[in-house]
């Protein structure tokens, strides 16, 4: 009995973790290639979820089809965000573009307030859903994690297989060396900036077809710390191993709560977060690069 | 200098007498209450309604009612409020500035459970009468205040109706869940939850807390289905309740009857969840249509005071200037008003004392229902309301007296009613 419902919560906790993964990516790129930490994150998340709850309650239509619209959506944002304020502030402290991350966020809350209000909000995409025996998985969660894959791949395609996505792993790697070679920094800088966000956004979509309800402006604060904790565990610079990192975190979170509900003077969810920080504790004291990241 | 000190002193200790002595002499023909309310912040929507709750029903004692009597006189009711933006530490400056600058004769505590707890050491330093409308934890009353006064019914109550209603239906369903978030609204419903249902023969078979701003719930809830419960009781605010009812639904968890506090009761809980919502079920403190009126107050031996149902919706609507229904929320801070014009009127006297000692005598029914406190100031006498969703409506099926629609027992399974089907009355 324990080992069935132990599968049923990693395989629960697998397809969670790849949406996680997946909504880490952007952060780690914008990181990656501008060493800017994007503290508002979870607002930008927050816009997708309420891209895909628009396209499901005003047009009718499968909130799956806002991700290619959250994408262009997060790119737009980010193309504005970065010549209105990160351009300027590159090369200025750290703390003044994380100030202007954590302005975004506050911006993008009250503007969709502004539109929607804050009244929390769901819908009801029912498209049936299957047995493992162990556990019980609707279609949309399927689409959720088989999207969140095929993004990661198509990053990872575009990454390694284009050469857009070489210039860009060159200015990763040396800026300097980059511009010696007649590479664009500055639009590559932009261009990060605005795909980090593209990712991020698509992801508040990817997010709402595991969790339908509870979209609200407020909503990304947590998601925001959890997208710091996996982006830490798959290396901070990396989008793939932040997608690990999400896969990794998701089984964690779930295994977890079993073992710890054994113990009945446990709260054991509180117990899944405490084990979450002290094992992102223990990652930065004996690998501060990250766990799935090489030397 | 001895000459100096002492009128310096002689002046203070005059200073004093006024700024005290200002509540509890009818002085300037009219009784002000102070509010310092809800307009902005997290609790912005439930301040809204109760400010319109309180501003209708201060119009109709004016006018329909004609003022408040006292020693032969009619006095005006006049109501002074500042927004509090939903923070402790407004709460507790504002009610310093309404009782020693503004004066105010009376005073009502903000919304929830924590701000009302936060303000309540204020009214008591200046012994002035604090009528609690929106806070409802236990808690607030153990604390040994003495001009705390309730009209919203105290958490522990909030599933004693639930359960006496389930126990009538279904003598045989006995497995019982409680599933809550870990606050202390929350514990102190569960906490009479749990003691009601044990008094009634309950089997608790599984109850599990998870903590506030939680995204996942599947790995409790793949405990729960282990338990096979017959009746689900749970939930503790808004966001958290629209998970649980959504993942209930994803994992195939087919209790017979489900409750939740405080989301299940709001029109963007069906809104949020379509046609899963149907048959879930919620402890309310008020709905639109319950059947209180002067008839069953008469009925029930009570004394009638306020206006009907409609009159109410009717001062409302004029009091925020919108074509919207009142909830509970506006509805208990008008109802603080009516049970504060008795005690005023019982005790014939503005002096604050009198008036708590008659607050504690008094018994009466309004559209709110009835209205009894106990002598720590805690509401013993109102029942709560449970509604069901049916069909998209809000139906009260319980109190038997109070509602409006038969409960719907079994609810119907999520399969079915991801195929569409409602939760109707056969």
């Amino acid at each position: 009995m324990v080992g069935h419902q132990l599968a049923g919560n990693l395989i629960q906790g697998l397809i969670l973790g790849a949406v996680y993964g997946m909504a880490t990516m952007g952060l780690s790129l914008i990181f990656g290639v501008l060493k800017v930490v994007n503290v508002g994150h979870g607002a930008f998340m927050m816009v997708g979820a309420f891209l895909a709850l628009s396209t499901f309650k005003l047009l009718g239509l499968p909130p799956v089809l806002a991700v290619p619209v959250a994408f262009i959506v997060g790119m737009l944002l980010g193309f504005i965000f970065y010549r209105v304020a990160i351009k300027k502030l590159i090369k200025g402290p750290e703390l003044s573009s994380l100030l202007a991350t954590f302005a975004f966020g506050i911006i993008l809350e009250e503007v969709v307030k502004l539109i929607y209000g804050s009244e929390h909000r769901g819908y009801n995409w029912a498209l049936g859903k299957f047995s493992l025996g162990v556990t019980v998985v609707p279609y949309t969660k399927l689409i959720a994690f088989v999207g969140s894959i095929l993004v990661a791949v198509l990053l990872y395609v575009w990454f390694n297989r284009t050469k857009a996505g070489k210039a860009l792993r060159s200015v990763v790697e040396d800026s300097e060396g980059a511009r010696v070679c007649g590479i664009n920094v500055e639009w590559e800088y932009a261009l990060s900036f605005a795909i980090g966000l593209g990712l991020t956004v698509s992801s508040g979509v990817l997010l709402t077809l595991f969790i339908p309800v509870g979209i609200n402006p407020y909503m990304g604060g947590h998601y925001t710390l959890k997208a710091f904790v996996i982006a830490v565990l798959g290396g901070l610079e990396s989008p793939y191993g932040a997608f690990f990192g999400g896969l990794i975190f998701g089984l964690i979170e779930n295994g977890s709560y079993l073992l710890f509900s054994s113990f009945p003077s446990l709260e054991p969810f509180a117990m899944t977060r405490f084990f979450s920080f002290v094992m992102l504790l223990i990652i930065l004291l004996i690998r501060p690069e990250g766990l799935l990241k090489t030397k | 200098m001895a000459k100096r000190l002492f009128s310096v002193l002689t002046c203070l200790v005059f200073l004093f007498i006024l700024g005290v002595g200002g509540a509890g002499a009818v002085t300037d023909g009219k009784i002000v209450i102070g509010h310092p309310a809800c307009l902005s912040g997290k609790f912005a929507k439930a301040g809204e309604q109760a400010t319109g709750g309180i501003k209708a029903i201060v119009k109709w004692v004016n006018e329909v009612y004609g003022g408040v009597s006292v020693g032969g006189k009619k006095l005006k009711l006049e109501y002074k409020y500042y927004d509090c933006e939903s923070k402790k530490e407004s709460v507790t400056s504002l009610l310093e500035r309404l009782i020693t600058v503004d004066k105010v004769d009376f005073t009502f505590a903000p919304y929830s459970s924590g701000l009302t707890l936060a303000g309540a050491p204020i009214a008591e330093k200046y012994g002035v009468i604090y009528m609690d409308h929106g806070g409802a934890s236990d808690k607030i009353f153990k604390q040994g205040f003495t001009y705390i006064v309730q009209t919203i019914g105290p958490g522990s109550r909030y599933h004693e109706g639930t359960l006496d209603m389930l126990h009538k239906y279904a003598p045989n369903d006995k497995k019982l869940a409680l599933v809550y978030e870990d606050s202390e609204f929350a514990r102190a419903v569960m906490d009479g939850a749990r003691e009601h249902a044990k008094k009634l023969g309950y089997e608790i078979v599984y109850e599990a807390t998870y903590p506030k701003g939680v995204s996942d719930l599947t790995p409790l809830l793949s405990a729960l289905k282990a338990k096979k419960p017959d009746i689900i009781i749970g939930g503790g605010h808004f966001v958290d309740g629209q998970l649980f009812n959504r993942q209930l639904a994803d994992l195939d968890i087919n209790p017979k009857a489900l409750s939740l506090i405080a989301a299940a009761t709001l029109p963007a809980f069906y809104d949020a969840l379509g046609n899963l919502a149907e048959g879930v079920m919620g402890p309310s403190h008020w709905e639109y249509g319950v059947t209180y009126s002067e008839k069953a107050a008469k009925k029930a031996g009570l004394e009638w005071i306020g206006p009907s149902q409609d009159e109410f919706v009717k001062l409302f609507k004029e009091a925020v200037g919108k074509d919207i229904i009142p909830d509970y929320h506006a509805a208990e801070a008008g109802a603080a008003v009516l049970a504060l014009v008795k005690g005023i009127e019982k005790a014939g006297s503005l002096d604050q004392d009198k008036v708590r000692k008659a607050l504690g005598e008094l018994k009466f029914m309004s559209f709110y229902g009835t209205w009894d406190i106990d002598e720590t100031g805690k509401q013993v006498g109102h029942s709560m309301v449970d509604v069901q969703w049916q069909n998209g409506k809000r139906v009260i099926v319980w109190p038997e007296d109070a509602a409006t629609g038969k409960l719907v027992y079994p609810m119907p399974t999520f399969a079915e009613k991801a195929k569409g089907k409602k939760a109707l009355p056969k």
